[in-house]
């Protein structure tokens, strides 16, 4: 019994043992997860049978009857669960990618910071790291959704910063106006210009690996980026022109308007996550030899591109691992803006478990929903990581 | 009288030195004046809102409502409503209690890890078992003429600390065995059963783990079995921890050297054996700053129940402030609870950090032996 387990290294050690091709452990744990499934099913169909719901997927067609906070997507009170979850999801997305700016912003600001030469400057983001670090991130959500809703002005009084229009209720921002010529130049923009990005990004890669040159990669990818969209608007003759949020009556119209449940979610996730990149950009900063700057130096290269030469990749490698986790981590977090009353994916399942009772089908669509993004998110970093690794090695052969 | 002229040279060669390295770094001397500006603006607003535009503590409720500061009537007042919300007024000593139980065991426990000195660790489960029981005891009653109260006004620190400490005590064997079944090789589908269970727990929000706990639990037991929502939570915390320390405790397994378990089988030991006395001593030690990190993000999600209608300190929080009388001092409520979990979350981080360089240096000092 006690030498029946066996570790790794085991696994070559010794002559081949003739060993069953399943293991009675094994046959017993399978046995024991199927018996517990069988259980809890049938547990599960009584229960649901006995409050006179029949499981199943079915009510996904039917109407959700619920109006959200605020939706990316279109949505109404009328259209279905189904469409209810996707739009959750997508709200889920959007306020995940705008926390993800966020805190890559004020990641890479307190990072720089704590690395830099100024011990106050170090001291002051090792204060803001510590608090982020020692404080639930619902405390943080909840703290800045009440000062936004109590601190900021009503409609009536709303601030006009810059191109911003600022009330409790939400923040305004000019947007393209609602034209059909914007929307099919915006439509084109986005599908013409990144193929091309793509392509030109692909040349710059051929022709640095066959002659060492990147040429002008950068600036022609901005040419493309910009000319593109500006040839499209002169084709097109779209008249880009834009809406700008005016107050109107008990309202303000024009624009788009993000709500305050949104940015409070995502200024708190980019808050915190924020400290926790800004201490992943410090360990990765750190852990860069001073041999390898003193060399660089020596070689005569300039600060500028000891920077980017030298320092940049080496942090990429150490830094992409765990910010691939902290990016994982955001998009879960995302969940607790169900506490202020955003619509997103988790408290769209909420809602439709108190109206349907159909906690089991809603819970397994939600959190396979949460496990393939997250699988994506690390998928797509890993490759990326992988690539990274990749160049490396073909380097050093 | 030839001290003078030396000191004079000195302080002007330190001026000097002074104006050289500020003068060749002017991006860094820019970037020390504008963060010391705004750590002082920022501490004299803390310092203004604290102290000096604050009415004092024994002053009127009332004389908040015009007051620039912080209200610390409302402090004096509600601090104990934020700690024990709505549990009988009378019997508030007994989440008191209840709460230093179980700070008393986790501080102990934290005093051991960082000296490395564990006592028999059955004593040790024992221990915390008995705390464990002593304070759902204690907060439910019914026994040693203790009244009775309900699980739905058990509030505040209590409910923090049963959720996070008494989670976290049962998730740390669950993880244990689970990072064992992934390592070992023999068995590959518990290998793989296990693995599975762990990668989807940690793809998933902790938020969706409380709702299958709240709603979906119930539905899973035989007909007529109920589960308090207090207790359907704890089984979720177990279950949801158990696959981040698991993932821990397997990193300290896999960093083990293969020398390890081939010299356990030379001696002789079985399976649970070389477990028990070689490869989880090592691996754990190894694991600890991992753990204790997972530990601390463990504790200051527990606050993530208020989502489920428990009510954990910022529950309470947000009641002191719902209370008409106190409608503007939502800060103050959240400033109470924030302080707790900086303390609280402060002293974690200082064992984790001591650990680490501890784990550091005795492997530095082990590698060093083996040259």
């Amino acid at each position: 019994m006690d030498q029946k387990l066996q570790f790794p290294a085991d696994k070559n050690a010794g002559a081949p043992k003739i060993r069953p091709a399943i293991s009675w452990m094994d046959a017993g744990v399978g046995l024991a997860i199927l018996a517990a499934f069988v259980l809890i099913a049938f547990n599960i169909y009584s229960n649901m049978t006995a409050a006179g719901i029949r499981p199943g997927f079915g009510f996904l067609a039917q109407q959700a009857g619920f109006d959200l906070s605020e939706s990316v997507i279109p949505y109404d009170a009328a259209d279905s669960y189904l469409r209810a979850i996707l739009a959750g999801l997508a709200n889920t997305i959007a306020v995940a990618a705008a926390s993800l700016v966020i805190a890559c912003i004020i990641g890479l600001l307190i990072g720089l910071l704590s690395v830099s030469t100024a011990p106050l400057a170090r001291l002051f983001a090792l204060a803001y790291v510590e608090l982020f670090r020692n404080l639930p991130k619902i405390l943080v959500l909840l703290v800045i959704f009440v000062a936004a809703v109590n601190g900021l002005p009503t409609i009536r009084q709303a601030l006009t910063v810059g191109p911003l229009t600022i009330s409790n209720r939400a923040i305004y921002l000019p947007w393209l106006s609602d034209d059909p010529g914007n929307t099919l130049w915006l439509t084109a923009s986005l599908l013409v210009a990144p193929p091309f990005l793509w392509l030109w990004m692909r040349r710059v890669a051929r022709r640095q690996a066959l002659t060492g040159r990147r040429g002008p990669a950068i600036a022609v990818a901005f040419a493309i980026a910009l000319g593109i969209p500006a040839a499209l608007a002169f084709v097109l003759d779209a008249p880009l022109t834009l809406s700008w949020p005016h107050l109107a009556g008990f309202s303000v119209e024009g624009g788009i308007t993000l709500s305050i449940q949104f940015c409070t979610v995502a200024v708190s996730l980019g808050l915190y996550h924020g400290a926790q990149i800004a201490e992943v950009l410090r360990g990765g900063i750190e852990a860069v030899p001073d041999g390898q700057i003193e060399a660089a130096n020596a070689l005569g290269l300039r600060r500028g591109q000891v920077t980017r030469l030298i320092v940049v990749p080496q942090v990429l490698r150490t830094v992409v691992p765990p910010l691939n986790n902290q990016f994982a981590n955001l998009l879960k977090n995302t969940s607790i803006s169900i506490a202020v009353g955003y619509s997103d994916l988790m408290s769209v399942a909420g809602t439709a478990i108190n109206q349907t009772f159909r906690p089991l089908e809603t819970m397994l669509i939600t959190m396979s929903i949460y496990l393939v993004l997250c699988l994506m998110v690390t998928g797509a970093l890993n490759h990326w990581n992988a690539r990274i690794r990749g160049r490396e090695g073909r380097s050093a052969t | 009288m030839s001290a003078a002229p030396t000191l004079e040279r000195l302080s002007r060669n330190a001026a000097r030195a002074w104006l050289g390295r500020h003068a060749s770094r002017p991006g860094s001397s820019l970037l020390s004046l504008a963060s010391a500006t705004l750590a002082l603006y920022l501490a004299w607003i803390v310092l203004d809102w604290l102290f000096l535009s604050a009415p004092p503590p024994w002053a009127a409720a009332s004389s908040c409502a015009g007051a620039a500061g912080a209200c610390w009537p409302f402090w004096m007042e509600k601090s104990r409503f934020i700690l024990f919300g709505t549990y009988p007024f009378d019997q508030q000593w007994r989440p008191l209690l209840a709460s230093l139980v179980l700070i008393a065991l986790s501080v102990a426990t934290g005093r051991m890890a960082v000296s490395g000195r564990w006592p028999d660790m059955r004593l040790l489960a024992v221990t915390w078992l008995c705390g464990m029981a002593a304070s759902f005891l204690l907060m439910g009653g019914g026994v040693f003429g203790l009244a009775p109260v309900d699980a739905t006004r058990w509030n505040g620190l209590p409910i923090l600390l049963i959720l996070s400490t008494i989670a976290l005590a049962l998730a740390l064997p669950v993880g244990v065995l689970l990072a064992l079944a992934r390592y070992q090789t023999r068995h590959p589908l518990l290998r793989r059963a296990s693995g599975a269970y762990v990668e989807i727990m940690r793809g998933v929000p902790m938020v969706t783990l409380l709702f299958v706990g709240v709603f979906v639990l119930p539905l899973t037991l035989p007909k007529g079995m109920a589960i308090e929502p207090i207790t359907a939570v704890l089984v979720a915390l177990v279950f949801f921890h158990a696959a981040y320390f698991a993932e821990d405790v397997r990193s300290g397994l896999m960093s083990l050297p293969a020398g390890q378990h081939e010299a356990a089988s030379a001696l002789g030991l079985g399976f649970w054996q070389t477990v028990r006395l070689v490869l989880l001593p090592q691996s754990i030690e190894r694991a600890m700053p991992a753990l204790v990190n997972s530990t601390i993000g463990a504790y200051k999600d527990t606050s993530l129940v208020v989502i489920l209608g428990l009510h954990d300190l910022s529950a309470t929080a947000r009641m002191a402030f719902s209370d008409v009388a106190w409608g503007n001092q939502a800060l103050e409520a959240y400033v109470f609870v924030g302080l707790w979990f900086l303390l609280s979350c402060s002293y974690l981080s200082w064992i984790g950090r001591r650990l680490a360089t501890r784990g550091a240096a005795g492997r530095s000092r082990s590698t060093r032996n083996s040259d």
